[in-house]
Parts: structure tokens; C-alpha cells; sequence
């Protein structure tokens, strides 16, 4: 590294050590309210109650299924009424038991091979967590690799109810482990929209118009 | 006055007076209040929500660092790289010489606030660079050839029907105002620019330490497509954007989210932290992140105004603040407008030539009660004018009638005394008829408002009164 690029980190260092001897003035004007103890958010009940609510709040398409392998035949179902376009689908064991089913008369790609392509169709990957508290679903690049979920108009995510984490404390407790293994991560809470114009809301910005989470609950 | 300050209010006079302006302003901040209202209704205690970030953020402020060299460990561990820029100079030269290197042709930016700050897109377009802004707003306001109109809404000034013909001149085969069809046609042309990119720009909400991530939300999924596609990504962030854990972001999310936009949650919370891993499928070969001072450290040397850079760029007090709403943001003229932008551009590129921004308030104080980090926004601008009066060379005239009034302030006889002399020379300049006139020291105030009547008993006269037999 040139010798001009650690000169600013020691300046700025330096900069920063000094500035900091002096504590900074604690600001508290007359008439602040002061929370006091209590919980910042409401207690959560149920949590595939709450994770079913807030998907239909934030637009998730939710499918709860008896088993895994009914997850595999819902997605199969998704994917023979889906517009065209390559199947990218995560390269996990459990999703190569289903290849023959997905790939019946499409073009099926699976991750190992490379990023997903400007003209895939759909998505399929598995998932770190999910969150009850706002129906989000974390993943990384341990699923399916970066864009996996982004790069096409619809993503079908394959989970289990144990992945199920009540609120976001929890997740982010979760989170340290897949973070330390993996140099991209996702919380994810429904499919890319916009309202850029005149604050009126449209799905599908960049990423998936549609984002299906199937989630079997045995 | 400086010209800043004058072009300043003749703008502001104009755009106060722009009924079209206003009525899209309105309905803008009609339909973000009744959101945030929603997204409020999330929290059981939203004041301790906001007593939580605003610790979060004291604590990684007072230990900066202390998390900086810990956030710059942790990506270089990743195969990261670090750059630390002490002015816009600096970074700006730093990505010309990456992508020159890489031979970038083509970059995907996301929305970027210090990218801005910094003038970052012209100075690689200079260089023949294609740089496509790929968040829609930022989209539609660099086909304009405009700065941002807002923090977090980059063109909320503009109608549908002004978009519509924007996209039909610069985009070709559009005719339509539908906000799905505009927004298919931007994602169109976005999307190829997605797959040709060779360099991927993004800012950064926060800057994890503990683990080395740089966090970034979106609604649109597109700085994950950026960080994902190109051969190279670089994270462009201030230095006080760093927080201690990962943890924290259990909570700087959801308030970030229902401060800025009033989601509970945004749609597209990444954490990126380093190149494609060996076991990892996809992702760039080189990332870099850039930590920028330019000027920030003197702020940090402020232990007055310190708590400034707790600022997450939620974008709550332009929205809530009645000069904003009036104004709109790029009366302004400065990257950062509304409250936060008035309190910090001072601070980043001067007292003196930007001043004026500290007056451009009520001091009604709905920043500050809307910040999610509990910023003491409007006593900020308090400070800057007194700093402003201390450093500046003010008039001697100005330093003496305020000398003056503070001195007949000092005592209720002098006050009285005073008064009565003020309101005898008035009476006496209206009876020779120059209310209204450029005589009338009223003038100011009553050129837009009717004049009150002046009282024919002072306060303190008509108080002995009222209060004789008690």
C-alpha cells in the first residue's frame, strides 16, 4: 500500500485521540421525556401467528406445508405456472432430490455454476432464519450466493419451522455465526418495491415482484 | 451578507411562493406522516427506543477509534480493503485510480449521501466513465441533472406527469404516466447496467465493527445487485457511521426504517464485508471501503455539537420541519438540507459562507422531537449563530445594538423607559403616514402580515390596572 494511504489513517486517528479527550457535552434540554424502564416493543405470541400477519402485511406469499418434501411439490407447482426464464436454484442436497421435478422442461441452473443471469426467471434457495416479528427472512451468501435472491422477478424460499425465531433480538443473536463464515447477508422482508414517485407504491423495483416463502412444519 | 445567504432567500421567496411546489410537498408529507404514524404504532415505548439508539451511537462516537480500527481488522481479515480519506480529494482520487486500474467502463451507484458530499459521480464521469445511479429517485433526478431533493426521497418534488415526460425524452419508446410502466422502464435500462458494471458503488447505513459489515438498506433490492454483479465494490461511508456490534442493528433498523420511510422494517437490510469468499459462489474479487474524515473530526473535536454525528440520515427532521416543507430542499444549496443539513454544513464547509442556514428556523424544536437519536437539533443552530457572532466579523453597528438591548433589557425600569420612547416615536412616524412606508421599522414584518393595532395602554400599565384591588 502506498506510503500516502496510511498517512491518512494515522491523521485521522490522531485527529479522532485528540478530539476525544475532552467528553462530549451531554445534551438534555428542559422538558425531555425520559422513557424509564419498560420493553420497546410489544411481547410477540405465537410466532408462526405473527410471522403468517406480517407476511400478508409486507406482501410475502406465504405457504405452510406438512412436510419438506410437500415444500418441494408446492415449489414444482409455482414453477410450472411461472413466467419463462432459466431456474436458479441453490446447490443444497436437499434441493438436488428435487431436481428432476423442478427442471421438468425449463432450463435449471444450480449455483455452484456461477451467479444467477440477467434472464433468470426464478430463484430457489434455502434460508438462515426467519423472523416472526416482521415475517423476514434472513439469508447468506451460504444460500445460493450473492443475488440469489435478487436477481430474478420471483424467489421461492424453502424453510422449516425450527428456523422460526420469535423477534429481531433474537435473529441477531442468531446472526454472528452465519456472519463470521459468510462476507454477505440479508434480512430480507417482502419482495423490492418503490415509492420514489408520488409516494405510490410499485413491487418488483429491481429485485423479485414476487417473494414466496414455503415453510414446512414438521 | 455573502451571496450564498442572498441566493439563499431569493430561492426561498420563490419557492414559498410556487403553489404547485407546495401542493406536491404536501401531499409527500401527508402520506409519509400518516406512515411513520403506522409505523410508530410498532413500538410498545418508542422514547425508549430512542433513548437505546441515541446510547448506541454515543457509545460508538466516544470510542470512535477504538470501533474504527476494530471495524478495519475485521475486513481485512474478510480480504477486504481499507482506505482512510481525509478529505473528498482524497476518496474521490482513490476510486479514479481504482477503476482506472480495473479499466471501468461502466458503474452501478447506489444512493449515497457522501457520494454527494463529495461530487464523486462528475469526477469519474470526467473520466468517461458511465455512472448509472440505480436507485429510482437518485435515477430520475441524475436524468435531470440535479442534485437530491431530500435525504431519503430524492425526488419527491417532482409529479408523476414531470417524470412521465422526463422518461419520454431521455429513455425513448415511453408515453405513459403509470408508476408501474416508469418504474419497468427504468429497471429495464437499470438492469442492464447491473450486468455490464465492472465496479459497484454503494454507501453504508452503518459500519458493523465487531464483524467488519458495512450495512446497507434499501426497498429496492438494488445495492445488492450492486454488490453482487461487478468485479469490484467499493463502500463509501463517513467515519461516524461505524456502531460496536451486530447486535445493535436489532434495533437501529426498525427506528431507522420508521423514522425514514415509516416501514416497519425496510425491504433490503445487506451486510457485506469483503470480497467473494473461496466456499462462495458469487460476488465481486475486490472490495473496498472508504472511511471519510473531511472535516467530520472537527466536530468530533466539538464536545458541544459532538452528538451532530450521531446523525443516521433518516431524512425525520427535513419532513417535520415547517421551513423545509415551505422551502423544499434544494433551496438550500447544500448536500444536506433541512435541520441536520443547516447544523452540519457549517461545520463541513464553513461558519461564515453558511451562516445563514442557522436563521433558516423557527427554533420551534419538531426536529429535535422527532429525531430517532435524540440530536438537540435546534440548539444546535442556537450555537451555530453565537459561534457565527463570536467568530465572524460582524458590523461594529450590529455588536452595539445588541449591547443596547440587552443592557435596557437588563431592568424592567429600563424596559418600561425604552418602550415608552419606542412607542412615542412610532406613533409619531404613523401620524406623519409612514406606516407601511420603507420608514416604518415594522416593515419587515408587516410586508406579508396585517399590522396590529398598537395598544393604547402598555402591558405594564394595563397589569397595575387589572390587578389593583387584589
Amino acid at each position: 500500500m502506498p506510503a500516502a494511504e496510511n498517512s491518512g489513517r494515522a491523521a485521522i486517528l490522531n485527529r479522532v485521540r485528540a478530539a476525544l479527550k475532552t467528553p462530549a457535552k451531554v445534551h438534555d434540554s428542559p422538558g425531555h421525556v425520559h422513557a424509564g424502564p419498560g420493553e420497546i416493543f410489544p411481547p410477540i405470541g405465537d410466532p408462526l401467528e405473527r410471522f403468517r400477519s406480517e407476511c400478508v402485511g409486507n406482501k410475502t406469499e406465504l405457504i405452510v406445508t406438512s412436510s419438506f418434501e410437500a415444500s418441494l411439490a408446492a415449489a414444482s407447482s409455482i414453477l410450472a405456472e411461472s413466467q419463462a426464464g432459466e431456474i436458479f436454484v441453490q446447490d443444497a442436497p436437499e434441493l438436488r432430490r428435487a431436481a428432476a421435478q423442478f427442471g421438468a422442461g425449463r432450463s435449471l441452473r444450480w449455483s455452484c455454476d456461477g451467479g444467477p443471469l440477467e434472464s433468470t426467471g426464478v430463484t430457489i434457495t434455502l434460508a438462515e432464519l426467519l423472523v416472526a416479528q416482521y415475517g423476514s427472512v434472513l439469508i447468506s451468501s451460504a444460500c445460493g450466493g450473492r443475488g440469489a435472491s435478487v436477481a430474478a422477478p420471483v424467489h421461492i424460499v424453502l424453510a422449516e419451522i425450527d428456523q422460526l425465531v420469535p423477534d429481531l433480538e433474537t435473529a441477531m443473536q442468531r446472526t454472528y455465526d452465519p456472519a463470521s463464515r459468510n462476507s454477505y447477508l440479508c434480512l430480507i422482508t417482502g419482495s423490492s418495491r418503490t415509492a420514489d414517485i408520488e409516494k405510490i407504491l410499485v413491487m418488483g423495483a429491481h429485485g423479485p415482484k414476487r417473494l414466496i416463502v414455503i415453510l414446512s412444519q414438521s | 451578507m455573502t451571496t450564498t445567504a442572498q441566493e439563499f432567500l431569493r430561492k426561498a421567496a420563490e419557492k414559498s411562493a410556487d403553489m404547485a411546489h407546495r401542493q406536491i410537498i404536501r401531499k409527500n408529507m401527508d402520506s409519509y406522516d400518516e406512515a411513520v404514524a403506522n409505523g410508530r404504532s410498532r413500538f410498545q415505548n418508542w422514547q425508549a427506543a430512542r433513548e437505546k439508539c441515541q446510547a448506541i451511537k454515543r457509545e460508538a462516537i466516544e470510542h470512535l477509534d477504538h470501533y474504527l480500527e476494530r471495524f478495519e481488522s475485521a475486513v481485512q481479515a474478510r480480504g477486504g480493503k481499507v482506505f482512510w480519506a481525509e478529505t473528498g480529494e482524497q476518496a474521490r482520487q482513490y476510486i479514479v485510480d481504482l477503476a482506472a486500474k480495473h479499466n471501468v467502463r461502466t458503474i452501478s451507484k447506489s444512493k449515497s449521501m457522501v457520494a454527494e458530499e463529495i461530487h464523486l459521480a462528475p469526477a469519474l464521469e470526467e473520466k468517461g466513465i458511465s455512472v448509472f445511479e440505480t436507485d429510482l429517485g437518485e435515477f430520475i433526478v441524475q436524468l435531470r441533472k440535479e442534485p437530491p431533493y431530500h435525504i431519503v426521497t430524492p425526488a419527491m418534488h417532482l409529479s408523476r406527469a414531470q417524470i412521465a415526460e422526463l422518461f419520454k425524452e431521455k429513455l425513448g419508446g415511453i408515453d405513459t404516466d403509470d408508476p408501474e410502466q416508469l418504474v419497468t422502464a427504468a429497471r429495464t435500462t437499470l438492469r442492464r447496467a447491473f450486468f455490464t458494471a465492472e465496479m459497484g458503488i454503494t454507501g453504508a447505513n452503518f459500519l458493523v465493527a465487531d464483524q467488519g459489515l458495512a450495512a446497507i438498506t434499501t426497498n429496492e433490492g438494488n445495492a445488492d445487485l450492486g454488490v453482487t454483479l461487478p468485479k469490484i465494490h467499493v463502500v463509501i461511508a463517513g467515519i461516524e457511521k461505524v456502531i460496536p456490534r451486530l447486535q445493535d442493528l436489532a434495533i437501529l433498523w426498525p427506528v431507522l426504517a420508521s423514522s425514514g420511510t415509516g416501514q416497519p422494517i425496510s425491504v433490503y437490510n445487506t451486510l457485506v464485508g469483503g470480497p467473494r469468499g473461496t466456499s462462495e459462489c458469487a460476488g465481486p474479487e475486490e472490495f473496498h471501503v472508504i472511511l471519510l474524515d473531511n472535516g467530520r473530526t472537527d466536530l468530533l473535536a466539538d464536545p458541544e455539537q459532538r452528538e451532530v454525528l450521531h446523525c443516521i440520515r433518516c431524512g425525520a427532521c427535513l419532513n417535520a420541519c415547517p421551513v423545509y416543507r415551505n422551502i423544499g430542499g434544494h433551496t438550500y444549496g447544500t448536500t444536506y438540507s433541512g435541520p441536520i443539513g443547516s447544523v452540519l454544513t457549517p461545520h463541513l464547509r464553513g461558519l461564515n459562507q453558511f451562516q445563514h442556514l442557522s436563521y433558516a428556523s423557527s427554533l420551534c424544536g419538531a426536529c429535535a422531537e422527532v429525531c430517532p437519536v435524540k440530536i438537540d437539533l435546534h440548539h444546535h443552530l442556537l450555537q451555530n449563530r453565537r459561534n457565527a457572532v463570536n467568530l465572524a466579523d460582524r458590523p461594529a453597528s450590529e455588536r452595539f445594538a445588541f449591547k443596547m438591548w440587552r443592557w435596557s433589557m437588563g431592568s424592567a425600569g429600563r424596559l418600561a423607559f425604552f418602550g415608552a420612547i419606542g412607542k412615542f416615536l412610532l406613533r409619531a412616524l404613523y401620524a406623519l403616514g409612514a406606516q407601511g412606508t420603507a420608514l416604518d421599522p415594522l416593515r419587515p414584518w408587516t410586508k406579508y402580515r396585517a399590522a396590529p393595532q398598537l395598544p393604547s395602554k402598555s402591558f405594564r400599565v394595563q397589569w397595575r390596572e387589572q390587578n389593583a384591588g387584589r
